[in-house]
């Protein structure tokens, strides 16, 4: 063994760093834009649609070289407003956290990595009452239908509507309160 | 059963059957249910990341409109083609099952994809010139969230983990050159991340490989 440890090269991030091109941009920023977009819909229809969206609207208007810093920023603040439009198109209005928590992200210029994502949302299900975490493991994680979930808990299919209503409306009061 | 139920419902069957959920009129309590939801369903392991297919087309897309060229390949994106492919294939359903079951999907995602790191809010780094890395030879990196060893293989310049795979000391370059040594229950492993001996029980695992390239004379790596 070496007695000294070799000492480790300094490292840090290029000050002023710059995308040279759309193609540097667009493999840089794929995964987590789609990630955080993904998020906020659940389903890979409308998550391709949005992603897409936000990635050849930012891109159309940039000009290169472009910093990183202003990329980042520019591309999860396009992501806010299409995901809000989104929302706002089909269900009436964008869910109240939706801007609060992009914000956020817009900040920290940094895409939530998919196991931090996974670890918070266990850690809300590991806080709700036992029934409720129950009905919503087996139907959200584990991709039951209400039947299934009925047949398991030996309730109605009806009661098991009731249920994860009150269950996800309890998920989303503790989720206000669980930091990532 | 209410109206409202009924329709929160419906919303609910389609997402978690992975589908397009149809519009509605929602109410505020209603919206924070379905997001709710909706982050629990994209925390199955594997559901947020996205199809190759769509990566690819899009690319091309991007292409056509930025450049007016729709024949060019795509760009590929910083992520490798096996980690999309692999997330998604039928195995992460499956692997949710146990996981959720034991409440271990951190560790289980850690441990499926340790074969090559890809952070997914990583960028290429240049952090070493290929003429300060001679053959036989490692360079440590620490980049605050990743320790990596730079390795020059018999002339192969790669990347790997400079953590242990047993329980996470930090590995050095051996001072004879040729091996990455573990400090703490002397374990050694090649430069190709290759276990070569250990005084353990059971093998510990290689290490994973960190992406990494060389260019205009730079060894750049992909991390956080």
């Amino acid at each position: 063994m070496d007695p000294e440890p070799r000492p480790s090269r300094p490292f840090s991030v290029v000050e002023g760093a710059s995308y040279p091109d759309w193609e540097s941009v667009y493999r840089d920023n794929v995964l987590g834009i789609y990630q955080l977009v993904f998020r906020r819909v659940g389903n890979r229809a409308d998550a391709e649609d949005l992603a897409a969206e936000v990635l050849i609207q930012t891109l159309r208007t940039l000009r290169f070289p472009a910093p990183v810093h202003d990329v980042r920023s520019y591309l999860v603040k396009t992501a806010r407003t299409v995901l809000a439009d989104h929302w706002r198109r089909h269900y009436g209005r964008p869910p109240e956290t939706l801007d609060s928590e992009l914000a956020e992200r817009t900040a920290a210029l940094d895409y939530l990595p998919s196991a931090s994502a996974a670890a918070r949302a266990l850690r809300i299900l590991e806080l709700l009452p036992e029934r409720f975490r129950q009905v919503l493991e087996l139907r959200f994680l584990r991709g039951y239908s209400a039947r299934e979930v009925a047949a398991e808990l030996r309730v109605s299919p009806g009661h098991v509507r009731v249920l994860q209503f009150r269950a996800l409306r309890k998920a989303a009061e503790l989720g206000a309160e669980v930091v990532e | 059963m209410k109206r409202s139920e009924r329709r929160l419902a419906a919303y609910l069957d389609r997402l978690v059957a992975g589908r397009r959920p149809h519009p509605f009129q929602a109410t505020p309590e209603e919206l924070a249910a379905m997001t709710a939801a909706v982050e629990l369903a994209a925390a199955r392991t594997g559901a947020d990341y996205p199809d190759p297919g769509f990566v690819e087309r899009l690319g091309r897309r991007l292409r056509s409109e930025l450049e007016g060229d729709a024949g060019a390949p795509a760009p590929a994106p910083a992520v490798s083609r096996r980690t999309l492919l692999w997330t998604a294939g039928g195995s992460a359903a499956a692997a949710v099952l146990g996981a959720v079951a034991d409440h271990t999907l951190v560790t289980a995602l850690s441990a499926r994809e340790a074969e090559t790191v890809v952070p997914n809010a990583g960028s290429w780094r240049p952090v070493a010139a290929v003429q300060d890395l001679p053959e036989g030879q490692a360079l440590p990196v620490d980049t605050g969230s990743m320790r990596v060893l730079l390795v020059n293989d018999g002339g192969r310049i790669h990347a790997l983990s400079g953590v242990c795979t047993h329980l996470g000391c930090t590995l050095q370059p051996s001072p004879q050159g040729g091996a990455l040594d573990c400090p703490c229950h002397r374990t050694s492993f090649s430069l190709s991340g290759k276990v070569l001996h250990y005084q353990l029980a059971r093998s510990p695992g290689d290490l994973p490989e960190v992406q990494s390239r060389v260019r205009d004379g730079q060894v750049e790596v992909f991390v956080v």
